[in-house]
């Protein structure tokens, strides 16, 4: 079927589902209008169900009916994967014997017919239904969103149909006409994101999903066992890098992904449900055997990216996929690789593949002109403040409806006496980090107000970093960000140094490294957010706020006004905004503290 | 109308079990199962009572239920932190054997209800019916757990609610309903035991497939296993090209 068209009106719908955080990205004349993942709107933290709520927002959005999608694409090739599966299977023969009933019924269940799954739920006739290849979506969604003109292409994660890794270039031609190409890849059971993800399951955290966890446990431990790391993953003469299957069952078996020799070599596993005690032996191990697989990961990712600069001699490399969740990662690549500027997207993961699949439909399938992509990350639903007015007020709370202005220096106010502001503004953010539009926002100053935001809010393991928000002129003042830093620093992906000199003063939010997670922001992404950082820097001297995910652990980011404001009854956040309308806990004793008093302790 | 008084007694069949469940919670290995288990099944319970406050438009429901929700989060830390303390003490045993899932189940969640599209009244009867009975459960339980007191206070704590519970989904049932109460109890009973029935469908036809599939995995897959096994002894690791054509049309599935 010949997909090319000169027609660049085209209403095209991206899917991804089924394996982990499900989306969908509605792409309407080349430029997205909306794209959403599952989970925040069903509830569901990581929902991999088929994304029937996510594709009602996106079409409601647009105002479209499912008639008027001119294509659905989904994210990667169902009868591809399969064959990866039962490959794999009869591999293993005969230890796969548990595993493969319920492979085999989980694919050919439902995964396999997607064309017609994805047909009778939309009503759209099966023609329409294209289907990508996985790291052809991560690749697109990295490389389309960016704003270069030609970059490498770097995708790494787990694994999609048979790639775990993918190398090549993207180039926006004058003429309007974009070019993706894949030059070669690493296939399954090699992958960087199953090594990654093995001991995430051996730290006793959950695989895809609590591999940030394994990131934070790293900074404080030291790579003393990168030598029995290397064991598991050699290089290759070519370049690349093979896995000793010998340490790994998750090619095998669904049931655990490290071997016996594994344990032998890195010694028992950690119980999930024991709190790491890192002032013991047996923590110091866990946060060791942390900071060696990440100092491996780190230097093969670099090894590999390096080879690319050379071969391709571009300054600009497009980083997509799971493993660029990893600012720490990141920020070594800039650092060595040669390249000159990193971008990643929003969300490089799974979900971000929705709007990569759209995207590649619309510029290399249909041929379409390339069209400037908005460089925000911020494609939701957006939240209704008068939404929360009406429940505060059924609820006796005490809200105020204040124009902009008096708002950002109520706020403002509010953050220098040393109160928790839950702060929803505008669309919501797509992918997995709040980057001010859903974020729970405090001063960053002490190790109590982090102890507190762990204590009250996230009740999270101690280990885990927060994060600073910082207007992107003054991000180098407080912040050692390298020469194309600040690019990585726009969607929080990837990891500087406190300035020495602040990191008493920016303790919430100082690694035990000296590190944070830095997003620097531009005015134009998020004009209120950036009002508000300057009102706090006025009263505080310092226009840097920590700024945190806007949801409990567990839970998926909130999205509407009541899902903030549930959330804001069952924890520690002090005062809740939503738009224009502020809410102030009746209960709150901190809400009761006079400003000026707090305010000194800020000081 | 029995399910309007509020009681700790354990339903005929509930007691008739006492002596598997007495067997089952013995075992401390098995015991830290089930309270593991018992945590996440309050919290997925609470999540979805949480959402049920989100999308009720009555202002006293919503509060109730937040309450609701906050306690059956809170009734999931407490299992998981017993679990986590007996857990220091018992030696882990890598084959975890037979845990009676079946038959001492956990807490309520919600039937698989969909809450975002339910009404209030509804929720309601599934709730009471889902409370009334987990207490009956939890009282067996309670009543079975002499020998270890600090599991059996967590018991007692979690019915104490369960009352609670039990009585205010009945109340505001009524309220909302005051005519047709009884028929939505009715509805959710069948619907319940509907619902059961899929399960256990669901779960026969799970093990038939699985059965079916391990016999053919036996006799079908040997031969293609060898080759596989012969192929991959051929593959070279490192880079594979990627040619171009196999990623040119997005039509095809493979």
């Amino acid at each position: 079927m010949d997909h090319s068209t000169s027609n660049i009106e085209m209403n095209i719908l991206g899917i991804s589902a089924h394996y982990h955080d499900s989306a969908a990205a509605l792409v309407i004349d080349g430029v997205p209008v909306c794209a959403v993942q599952e989970e925040r709107l069903s509830r569901h933290k990581g929902d991999a169900a088929f994304p029937l709520l996510a594709i009602e927002a996106c079409l409601d959005h647009a105002g479209i009916e499912p008639d008027a999608l001119d294509a659905v694409v989904f994210y990667e090739r169902p009868m591809l994967k399969f064959d990866r599966i039962l490959t794999c299977a009869l591999r293993a023969f005969p230890q796969s014997w548990r595993t493969f009933p319920n492979a085999t019924k989980n694919s050919l269940g439902e995964k396999v017919w997607m064309r017609g799954i994805i047909s009778s739920h939309l009503g759209v006739p099966g023609r329409k239904v294209l289907f990508t290849e996985h790291h052809q979506s991560h690749a697109a969604a990295a490389f389309l969103t960016a704003p270069t003109r030609r970059a490498a292409i770097l995708t790494t994660d787990a694994v999609g149909e048979w790639a775990t890794l993918s190398v090549g270039d993207g180039e926006r031609l004058a003429n309007g006409a974009t070019t993706i190409r894949r030059w070669r890849e690493i296939r399954f059971p090699h992958s960087l994101g199953m090594l990654y993800s093995t001991f995430t399951a051996y730290l006793g955290f959950k695989v895809n999903e609590d591999e940030y966890k394994v990131m934070g446990l790293a900074g404080y431990g030291q790579p003393t066992l990168v030598e029995q790391v290397r064991k598991l993953i050699r290089r290759t003469p070519d370049g690349a890098f093979a896995l000793d299957l010998d340490y790994f069952e998750f090619h095998t078996t669904a049931e655990r992904c490290y071997s016996s020799r594994f344990i032998e070599l890195f010694g028992p596993p950690r119980n999930p449900y024991e709190p790491i005690d890192l002032d013991d032996a047996e923590g110091q191990r866990f946060a060791d055997c942390a900071a060696s697989v990440q100092r491996v990961l780190e230097d093969t990712l670099v090894g590999i990216a390096r080879a690319l600069h050379e071969e391709t001699g571009l300054p600009d490399l497009c980083l997509g996929g799971g493993v660029a969740l990893n600012g720490v990662a990141n920020a070594r690549l800039l650092a060595e690789s040669g390249f000159e500027r990193v971008f990643v997207p929003p969300a490089p993961g799974d979900a971000g593949c929705a709007l990569g699949a759209a995207l590649y439909a619309d510029r290399i399938c249909f041929g379409n002109p390339d069209r400037d992509i908005p460089d925000h990350p911020f494609w939701g639903p957006s939240v209704d403040g008068s939404e929360l007015a009406r429940l505060a007020r059924e609820d006796g709370q005490r809200i105020e409806e204040l124009q902009d202005d008096a708002l950002i220096e109520q706020t403002a106010g509010d953050l220098a006496a040393g109160r928790i502001v839950g702060w929803m503004e505008g669309p919501l953010e797509f992918g997995p980090r709040a980057l001010g539009h859903r974020s729970i926002l405090a001063a960053p100053h002490t190790t109590d107000m982090r102890d507190r935001l762990n204590r009250e809010i996230k009740y999270r393991e101690s280990f885990r970093p927060f994060a600073p928000v910082v207007p992107l002129e003054a991000a180098a003042r407080y912040f050692d960000v390298p020469p194309g830093g600040m690019r990585l620093a726009r969607f929080m992906s990837g990891v500087f140094p406190v300035r020495r000199e602040w990191q008493s003063r920016l303790a919430a939010i100082t690694h035990v490294d000296g590190t944070a997670r830095l997003q620097a922001l531009e005015q134009q992404m998020a004009p209120r957010l950036y009002a508000l950082l300057e009102a706090y820097g006025r009263r505080s001297g310092m226009p840097v706020l920590l700024n945190t995910s806007f949801n409990l652990a567990g839970e998926p980011i909130v999205n509407r006004a009541v899902e903030g404001y549930s959330t804001f009854l069952r924890c520690g956040i002090d005062v809740l905004i939503a738009g224009r309308t502020r809410v102030v806990k009746r209960a709150s004793p901190m809400a009761e503290t006079p400003a000026s008093e707090s305010e000194k302790e800020v000081a | 109308m029995d399910s309007g008084r509020p009681h700790e007694r354990s339903t005929a069949f509930d007691r008739m079990l006492t002596p598997v469940h007495r067997w089952i919670w013995g075992d401390a290995e098995r015991r830290v199962q089930k309270l593991l288990r018992f945590g996440e099944t309050e919290t997925d319970g609470g999540r979805d009572i949480l959402r049920a406050a989100e999308v009720t438009s009555d202002p006293l429901l919503r509060r109730l239920y937040l309450e609701h929700a906050i306690d059956e989060f809170r009734h999931g830390v407490l299992f998981r932190d017993r679990a986590a303390a007996l857990l220091s003490m018992v030696r882990s045993r890598s084959n975890q054997g037979f845990q009676g899932e079946w038959l001492a189940p956990g807490g309520h969640g919600l039937d698989d209800l969909q809450v975002d599209g339910e009404s209030d009244h509804t929720m309601l009867a599934f709730l009471h019916l889902s409370e009334k009975a987990a207490a009956s459960r939890f009282a067996v339980y309670h009543n079975v757990m002499q020998h270890d007191p600090p599991t059996r206070a967590i018991f007692a704590e979690i019915l104490h609610d369960e009352m609670f519970h039990m009585n205010y989904t009945l109340t505001q049932l009524t309220r909302i309903a005051p005519q047709r109460h009884r028929r939505h109890l009715w509805r959710a009973r069948f619907s319940r035991l509907w619902k059961t029935y899929l399960r256990l469908a669901t779960a026969l036809a799970g093990i038939l497939g699985s059965i079916l599939l391990t016999i053919q995995y036996f006799i079908l897959l040997p031969p293609f296993a060898w080759l596989a096994k012969r192929a991959e002894r051929r593959e070279l690791s490192g880079w594979t090209r990627v040619s171009p054509e196999s990623s040119g049309s997005l039509d095809k599935q493979y």
